[in-house]
């Protein structure tokens, strides 16, 4: 026995000398969790010592962050769900305008918001469906599929509606429930917190997600136990067309028209944040926290550069180098995972 | 008295390949039965068939006398067969605790997870039931540990789960002197309590240290079938290599 208590000492000494900086990195989302905190000091300092030439913390700049994030956030949690299942899905962004024109025309023809908006996401919910019973059925890669998905739904959009914008009229009491404010808060704000909370929730405390963080981590042994891995992914492949159409919901409420080409490049956006926030491209690793902050970083960084009156591609090359640093890290966390 | 398991005249084709032929043996309660066999005598298709994944093509089981039919491992898992496979079926991505109840997650009424519980159980059973070294917190994730940790780990989910046969798939292939000695210690505590185990190994040593009788198969079907007592393991060597 005495060699296993030797094991155990050693082991222990060199969890206890590791600093709290390396505590906090060791966590889910601890890393992207310093970078981000680190970032806000940085603003809130800035905004404080010029508060005239750096608008950080004017109460319009924070009412127009908390109505960006919302959209992004809930096309990132979709995305990032199915990630972690092991697949991704490009097609959110055409997913997200297209459900949004259809809830919008049912509306322009008469429909209530309050059952339009369901329809809408009855419509993500079978899309996503589908794309993952083609992937599922053929074995195909879901790269692949979704990639085809996105060019399809695009162009489902123009044979719909054609090229030309939607109004969106619905009744006041729908704006205010999407739109509105509580307590100074954005309405679309509080959806996503509680978007986040609930999915913290069925992805770490539930069943479902502990399924989710198996199938995606290692699939034959899902299979082994005894987990239906396709069903999973199924579920996976609804929950990321059902949160593109929810942020359909959100982004056409608070503008009050869909833009046929709005949804152009918000899937990669999406998949961004995942990585930022910490997801494994090869699916089983990641948290719902890491999801989030990887939203609210890119539009942290968007906002700051705008207010600096960057130009538009220093923003996108700051989040190119944001996402491969971000990959690089992850990819070094795995590797020492693996040994 | 019938036997716990029963296997009769199991045949098993994969389209032209035939992998077992006509093989028929039994598993007795309270018994460490030795699955012995050179590599490709289908040792593993035999474990994927007792545990539900394979379906016999021709023959079939039995378990406590009764004909029975295992379409998918629930079901071997619900007749109370454990499987611990040979490239041990963890994540590692995922704690010890969640590897131990991957798929049978203890829960509320909501399926929420009672991690408290969980996490209890999995720590009484990783420093009772498997003694492993280094091994200091059930959070620990799993990839974070060595071949021979992630084997206990999956020993200590079959412990946990104790049902009445453990179906052992090389168990000992990556292990260490001291952990396979821990783990055969197991099989005979196991056994005295009445559970059965299946050693599927290509060790005769460490099958002749705890079995009491040896299966030893050939080119898909058994070609010897003995009790300890009536041999040595220079005959168990002679089966195994000369059929």
């Amino acid at each position: 026995m005495t060699p296993i208590l030797a094991d155990n000492a050693v082991h222990r000494s060199r969890t206890q000398r590791q600093s709290i900086l390396k505590q906090i990195m060791a966590m889910p989302a601890g890393a992207i969790f310093l970078v981000f905190m680190t970032l806000q000091i940085v603003c809130i300092a800035g905004a404080l010592l010029y508060p005239n030439e750096f608008r950080y913390l004017s109460p319009q700049n924070l009412t127009i962050l908390m109505k960006a994030i919302p959209v992004l956030g809930c096309l990132a949690l979709g995305a990032g769900v199915l990630m972690i299942a092991g697949e991704f899905d490009l097609s959110i962004g055409s997913v997200y305008t297209f459900t949004a024109v259809l809830m919008a025309s049912l509306v322009g023809a008469g429909l209530s918001a309050f059952l339009a908006a369901p329809l809408g996401i009855v419509a993500g919910l079978l899309i996503g469906l589908l794309n993952g019973q083609i992937t599922i059925r053929f074995g195909l890669p879901s790269f692949i599929v979704t990639l085809g998905g996105l060019l399809f739904w695009r162009g489902a959009v123009l044979l719909y509606n054609g090229a030309v914008q939607v109004r969106f009229d619905p009744e006041p009491a729908f704006t205010s429930l999407f739109s509105g404010t509580l307590f100074g808060i954005n309405a679309a704000f509080i959806w996503i917190v509680l978007f986040v909370v609930g999915f913290h929730y069925l992805l770490h405390r539930h069943r479902f997600g502990n399924h989710v963080f198996a199938t995606g981590g290692n699939r034959g042994a899902a299979e082994a136990i005894g987990i239906n891995t396709n069903l999973v992914k199924l579920i996976a492949f609804a929950v990321a067309g059902g949160m593109a159409a929810m942020a359909g919901i959100l982004a056409t409420a608070r503008v009050g028209s869909v833009q046929p080409g709005q949804g152009a490049g918000l899937e990669l956006q999406a998949i961004a944040a995942c990585v930022i926030g910490g997801l494994s491209l090869r699916g089983g690793r990641g948290s719902i926290i890491g999801i989030f902050l990887g939203v609210l970083l890119i539009h942290t960084i968007t906002d700051v550069l705008l207010l600096l009156r960057a130009p538009g591609f220093y923003l996108d090359m700051f989040i190119a180098t944001l996402i491969v640093l971000a990959a690089i890290f992850n990819h070094l966390i795995e590797r020492r995972g693996v040994a | 008295m019938s036997n716990l398991l029963e296997l009769h005249n199991i045949s098993k084709s994969f389209g032209a390949l035939t992998a077992l032929r006509n093989l028929s043996f039994h598993i007795g309660e309270g018994e460490v039965v030795g699955l012995l066999g050179d590599n490709g005598a289908g040792k593993s298709t035999t474990v994927n068939l007792i545990s539900g994944i394979h379906k016999p093509t021709d023959g079939y089981l039995s378990v406590d006398g009764t004909r029975t039919l295992f379409t998918c491992r629930s079901d071997s898992a619900d007749a109370g067969i454990e499987t611990i496979y040979q490239h041990t079926a963890l994540v590692d991505s995922l704690s010890i605790t969640r590897n131990i109840f991957m798929g049978r997650e203890l829960t509320d009424r909501f399926g929420f997870l009672r991690q408290a519980e969980m996490r209890q159980i999995a720590m009484e059973v990783l420093q009772n039931a498997v003694h492993i070294s280094g091994i200091d917190s059930p959070d620990t994730l799993v990839g974070n540990l060595s071949g021979g940790q992630k084997q206990a780990v999956a020993i200590a989910r079959a412990v946990y789960f104790k049902k009445r046969i453990l179906l052992l798939d090389e168990p000992t292939s990556a292990l260490s002197v001291r952990e396979t000695e821990a783990l055969l210690n197991q099989v005979l505590k196991l056994k005295a309590e009445n559970v059965s185990s299946v050693l599927v190994t290509h060790n005769i040593y460490h099958a002749y240290q705890v079995c009491d009788r040896f299966v030893i198969m050939s080119h898909g079907t058994k070609v010897f079938d003995v009790a300890k007592a009536d041999t040595t393991i220079n005959q168990l060597t002679e089966y195994v290599v000369l059929n």
